[in-house]
């Protein structure tokens, strides 16, 4: 063997993976200074004090109390659209759109699964307030106090009628939203309602170039279908429509009482009238009853079948989960299928955290995404089943009156129907009686 | 008769109306009570951790604002003030000078100030730094470590979902309490701990 | 008349304000559309060329490099970071200006356009009949809406759910994360059976099959049973398990693992191992007589291991194809990493000293993870470890310099150290009845006495080897120098029993195969002599081209790896 002399090289030092690079040496010692040099001070500029969170749930309370007078007591429209654009600027221009009640979902689906997250109070008071008032007054959260709802709002210019079908389909999305949000944030794979947010960039003035494409999509939209991630996204929408639906005191197009004049069958931009309909339906009762019983006995299988397709989603779900991705990237370049480290795989190999270990957690994840599947399919497929059997009942509607589970109580009907004229004092009970039979001019007023 | 027959279905109908109403305002109550009992009466801000840190260059990218609210923060107390900064120089730079061609920094945010011999002081600019963190890579690999990126909780709108640290690779990203904001290197360390 | 007149008024007045507010709508929304659109194309402007990452600069900044006193260069670079960095900082007041203008002007359309829209309320055609939302023709379309849509969901979801693969699953570990069944590794029965590693089982270079040829002869071709080619060249020596033969080769470009079959030579399969994560982009540097594939393979029965100069080390299964493969980090080594691998249980042991510092690591032997990296306090060293039951445990012993060091291949704790070694280490220990044989040239061979304090009992300082490791039986030790000394002696008392000069040198070890002694020169010639206090030469057989390696012994056969090819020796 050849004797030559060391050829020591300093760079080799770092290209040695096991060596952690987290415990940097002192290496060079702290100066002893003969002037009089003082050290600069470190700024630790400190977060927006907690304090004025709860400032926060303040004027929430105050905005949601008022909001459910002004739709019920007041039945002012315009005081409601003064207070949606206050909530606009204030929930969403200045407090930047977040926390906001919709995103509150995910961190309670965190808390619920995660005994190591502490959920802050103020975010469980925006999550539960909404939903309480919704409980008993119907969702004038929406109308006039959240800024996602208020944004949409304000870009509503010409309105089209969705038609039905469309309606029912595109209905199905808010609760696979709500499911596969839930499921997410439960595992810790991240906040889907969050990341793709459309508004919250303008609201923030700051975006991912492409959330803020889609986000001008959405208004653009806006303009000509009222409200679409009200309507057909927003998950938190499935929760307010639920409690909703059971509220006693819901508001009303009429003060009075109906008398079927027609005047107000195209005010709502939201689809959310019920008008009276026909006397007989053309079709058999007994095929009806007959398929509708077929649907009945059907339901556990759909409940179950999709249940079991949604736990076989684990898979592909779970690679939504960092933990997860990562230990798939290693085990590619273990085995030879990938040939460049990512950062993400050079750094966990650094960090000397057995392999063993990231595959353990990664299966565990797994798992809980098997369960969250299960809970998730099922949960689709009893929604599907509960719209189609929704659709063979008849209820005989008699007059014109809201759809408690989708009306926003925005208050635009309001103007439009005569007996709130007489209440305004604008025109007569006999004049209100006389609307509908005949075309008679309605007189523009202020409210 | 029609009477009666059309008040029983309607009573039929509020009741399960009102039951279901009284479901669903103890559920919402009860989960409200649960989740009382697991909440923490302070704010989570988020912060990412130096010492896991290996400057990737995705803070400065990935932050929702346009100027990233990560910033480089410098440990006066555990620099060394060396003349031949690898934290402010481009390795293998033959002038110790302020020309653009020896920095390291991209947007020009470290000044560097003659104190006294051999010592140099490098304050950072916040206005310029960018958060790309190649000033702390250096220093981390020839100097003190003294150079490192945190979250500015004067800038930082402390999103739900920090984007930041969803794409973090090497998972330096945490929840803090309000009151402990900062992950501080050095003596600085102390100042979070005492309250 | 005068209510008329009135209406008249007001309406003239609204009809005014609803023009103008038609006028600002258009004009703000045009400037709102144009306005979004050069903040577009700013954006993705900015995204292609990043002001901070220029390409320019850098080509600058590499010419600079080669002229580092061109202030002329220098001013250039000047100049254009100035440019970027204004760029930059441009961009960004232009992105937050433009979006509060944007802001106003969209504000500014929506209150227009507010306005109108409330002069203008939706009425019903009362001309027409009312169309029920709820008419039946909307309900069964609406229910074969959701019928197909939920269908479709299902199917998407259904082939989505199966078609999904993920690795994880396939991996086969223990989900709880303890050690595998004692079935997965081979018992010292099974061990001794084969041939698994440098010099053999235990690494002592004692051969269990005694049922072997002594005499051959390669060129003639006389009881060679076959020849095979080796395309890549390595000073590893060859390892068997059951009927298969495991090598490695590689030179600048491929790192290459080969397994032949043992009856027939041929080739089953080679695989490359040129894309481990981690692997640096330049071989190391090596000298011509360690190469680049100096360490043998080892294996456990189910799957082999091979490490090479790179740092890069891998576990392929019996049929080639991959399990993990990792780096360790570039050896700092200059004459090219040799120390060889060698298994203990589910565990895989690496010698790896170098010069910044020795370390005994282990692997797991299943995903190649890290169990424990010892470090110790010894400088780089070319020696392979023994593994040997020293009666009351299993010892793991290295030998380096300047200690002679005993480690628990479980925890890689010492267990003892003796300090009697110098210079570059590259024959490792020999062991036998309760003593370890070391040896180095410019040293010395040291007997040393294990027990309570294990310690130095005797120890010679003529002829030693520099490569080649000594042998133990429990009378003798044997050692073999590079220039062609063969000194024997009497392993209690370090009696010189025999002296024997041969034409060429040793770096092949000496093999106990029974009452033989089977050792191989630099030319391929294998001399046979007994184990006895006196040298008596039973044969020597040519090989036909140079060897380095150490041949492994099997149940009537010998493998042999010179140069070029692969020999097989039986009758």
């Amino acid at each position: 063997m050849l004797r030559r002399s060391k050829i020591f090289i300093v760079a080799l030092f770092f290209l040695f993976p096991l060596l952690s690079l987290s415990q940097v040496p002192e290496r060079f010692p702290k100066p002893d200074f003969q002037t009089d040099y003082t050290r600069p001070d470190l700024l630790t500029p400190t977060p927006r004090s907690t304090a004025l969170e709860y400032v926060d749930v303040g004027v929430l309370v105050i905005a949601l109390s008022l909001a459910t007078y002004l739709a019920h007591k007041q039945r002012s429209r315009r005081n409601i659209f003064l207070l949606m654009v206050f909530s606009l600027a204030y929930f969403g221009f200045y407090r930047k759109g977040c926390v906001c009640s919709i995103g509150a979902v995910q961190n309670v689906s965190l808390a619920l699964f995660n005994p190591a997250y502490a959920i802050p109070v103020f975010v469980i008071v925006f999550f539960v307030l909404p939903l309480i008032l919704a409980l008993f007054y119907g969702r004038t959260f929406c109308a006039a106090v959240c800024p996602l709802g208020a944004v949409q709002d304000a870009v509503v210019l010409k309105p089209t009628n969705v038609p039905g079908w469309l309606a029912s389909i595109l209905g199905v999305f808010p609760y696979m939203y709500l499911g596969l949000a839930i499921l997410l944030a439960a595992t810790g794979a991240g906040f889907v309602i969050c990341q793709y947010d459309p508004f919250i960039g303008f609201f923030r003035f700051g975006a991912d170039f492409n959330m803020v494409i889609f986000g001008m999509s959405m208004l653009l939209l806006g303009t000509v279908v009222a409200r679409p991630y009200c309507r057909f996204l927003c998950p938190y929408g499935v929760l307010l429509n639920w409690m909703s639906r059971l509220s006693k005191r819901h508001v009303r197009i009429t003060p009075d009482e109906c008398n079927n004049c027609r005047l107000c069958e195209e005010s709502c931009p939201f689809g959310a009238i019920k008008k009276p309909d026909e006397a007989a339906p053309p079709v058999s009762k007994e095929a009806e009853v007959k398929k509708l019983a077929f649907l009945l006995v059907l339901l556990p299988v759909i409940v179950f079948g999709s249940g079991w397709i949604g736990s076989r989603l684990d898979i592909p779900l779970s690679r939504l989960h960092s933990t997860v991705s990562l230990a798939e990237e290693i085990l590619l370049e273990n085995s030879g299928q990938r040939t460049e480290m990512t950062d993400s795989t050079r750094a966990f190999r650094a960090s000397g955290k057995p392999t063993e270990e990231l595959f353990a957690e990664a299966s565990v994840i797994r798992d809980q995404f098997k369960v969250g599947g299960w809970i998730l399919g099922g949960f689709i497929g009893l929604v599907l089943c509960l719209k189609l059997i929704n659709l063979f009942i008849r209820r005989r509607q008699l007059e014109y009156d809201v759809d408690k589970g989708t009306c926003l109580s925005c208050g635009r009907c309001f103007a439009y129907c005569p007996f709130e004229q007489v209440r305004l004092g604008l025109i007569t009970p006999e004049e209100a009686e006389k609307m509908g039979t005949r075309e008679v001019r309605i007189k523009q007023f202020r409210a | 008769m029609t009477d009666k027959i059309a008040k029983k279905p309607i009573k039929r109908r509020d009741f399960m109306r009102k039951s279901l109403h009284a479901v669903a305002g103890l559920t919402t109550g009860g989960l409200a009570g649960i989740l009382f009992s697991k909440s923490s009466s302070e704010e989570m801000v988020w912060q990412l951790d130096p010492n896991i840190c290996i400057q990737c260059e995705k803070c400065s990218v990935n932050c929702v604002l346009p100027h990233s609210a990560v910033k480089c923060v410098h440990s006066y107390s555990m620099c060394g003030y060396c003349d031949l900064c690898s934290g402010y120089l481009q390795p293998g730079t033959k002038s110790r000078d302020t020309g653009a061609e020896s920095q390291l920094c991209p947007s020009g945010a470290i000044k560097r100030t003659y104190v006294e011999d051999p010592y140099f002081e490098y304050t950072i600019d916040e206005e310029l730094c960018v958060g790309c963190g190649k000033c702390v890579k250096g220093c981390n690999s020839f100097g003190n470590g003294s150079l490192y990126l945190q979250v500015r909780h004067d800038r930082c709108l402390n999103c739900n979902q920090c984007s930041i640290a969803r794409r973090c690779p090497s998972r330096a990203w945490k929840r803090v309490p309000a009151s402990q904001p900062y992950i501080l290197k050095g003596d600085e360390s102390q100042r979070f701990l005492k309250s | 008349m005068d209510r008329q007149a009135e209406d008249n008024k007001r309406k003239d007045k609204t009809k005014l304000l609803y023009n103008i507010a038609k006028r600002i709508a258009v004009v703000s929304a045009v400037l709102a559309g144009i306005l979004s659109v050069l903040m577009i194309v700013n954006t993705i402007q900015t995204k292609a060329v990043d002001p901070l990452n220029s390409q320019a600069i850098s080509q600058l900044m590499t010419r600079l490099e080669e002229n580092p006193e061109d202030t002329a260069l220098k001013e250039q670079i000047r100049a254009l970071d100035l440019l970027a960095r204004k760029a930059y900082f441009t961009h960004q007041w232009q992105i937050k200006t433009g979006s509060y203008l944007l802001f106003s002007f969209v504000l500014v359309l929506l209150l227009a356009v507010k306005y109108m829209s409330s002069l203008q309320p939706r009425l019903p055609d009362l001309s027409k009949s009312p169309e029920p939302d709820e008419s039946w023709e909307s309900k069964l379309l609406s229910r074969k809406t959701i019928l197909f849509a939920g269908l479709g969901l299902f199917i998407l979801a259904f082939f989505l759910g199966i078609l999904s693969q993920t690795e994880l699953k396939n991996i086969g570990i223990v989900r709880t994360g303890e050690s595998q069944d004692t079935d997965a590794f081979p018992d010292i029965d099974e061990i001794r059976d084969n041939w698994p590693g440098f010099r053999g089982p235990e690494g002592i270079g004692k051969a269990y099959h005694t049922d072997v040829p002594t005499g051959w002869d390669g060129p003639s071709g006389q009881n060679i049973l076959w020849k095979t080619p080796i395309p890549h060249p390595g000073y590893n020596s060859p390892i068997i398990w059951g009927k298969r033969i495991f090598f490695s080769g590689a030179d600048r470009r491929a790192q290459v693992v080969y397994c032949v079959d043992a009856d027939t030579g041929e080739i089953l399969w080679q695989t490359e191992l040129n894309d481990i994560p981690g692997s640096p982009e330049r071989r190391p540097q090596v000298t011509e007589d360690t190469g680049y594939a100096a360490p043998t393979m080892t294996t456990d029965g189910q799957r082999v291991f091979a490490l090479f100069a790179t740092g890069d080390i891998a576990c392929l299964d019996f049929d080639g194809n991959r399990i993990w493969a990792k780096n360790l980090g570039m050896p700092d080594n200059h004459y090219g990493h040799a120390s060889s691998l060698i298994t203990y249980r589910d565990r895989l042991l690496v010698q790896f000293d170098q010069n910044s510092g020795g370390h005994l690591l282990a692997l797991k032997t299943l995903t190649g993870d890290l169990v424990y990296d010892q470090p110790r306090d010894v400088e780089v060293s070319w020696a392979s470890p023994i593994l040997v039951n020293t009666g009351s445990r299993t010892e793991l012993i290295l030998n380096s310099n300047p200690f002679v060091i005993s480690h628990d291949p479980q925890t890689g704790q010492e267990l003892w150290r003796v300090r009697c070694m110098q210079g570059e280490i590259a024959p490792s220990p020999a062991y036998a009845d309760n003593m370890v044989y070391v040896v180095n040239d410019y040293a010395r061979l040291a007997a040393i006495t294990l027990g309570e304090t294990p310690d130095v009992a005797w120890e010679y300082i003529d002829d030693l080897s520099e490569v080649s490791s000594p042998l133990a039986t429990k009378d003798l030790v044997i050692m073999a120098a590079s220039y062609g000394t063969v000194t024997c002696f009497e392993s209690k008392s370090g009696e010189r029993l025999w002296v024997q000069e041969f034409n060429e040198g040793f770096y092949s070890s000496p093999i106990l195969v029974g009452d033989f002694v089977y050792l191989m020169d630099f030319s391929g010639v294998v001399y046979v002599f007994k184990a006895e206090r006196e040298f008596r030469l039973i044969s020597q057989n040519e090989l036909g081209e140079d060897a380095m390696t150490i041949p492994a012994f099997m149940h009537n056969r010998i493998y042999i790896r010179g140069e070029k090819n692969l020999f097989c020796i039986g009758d």
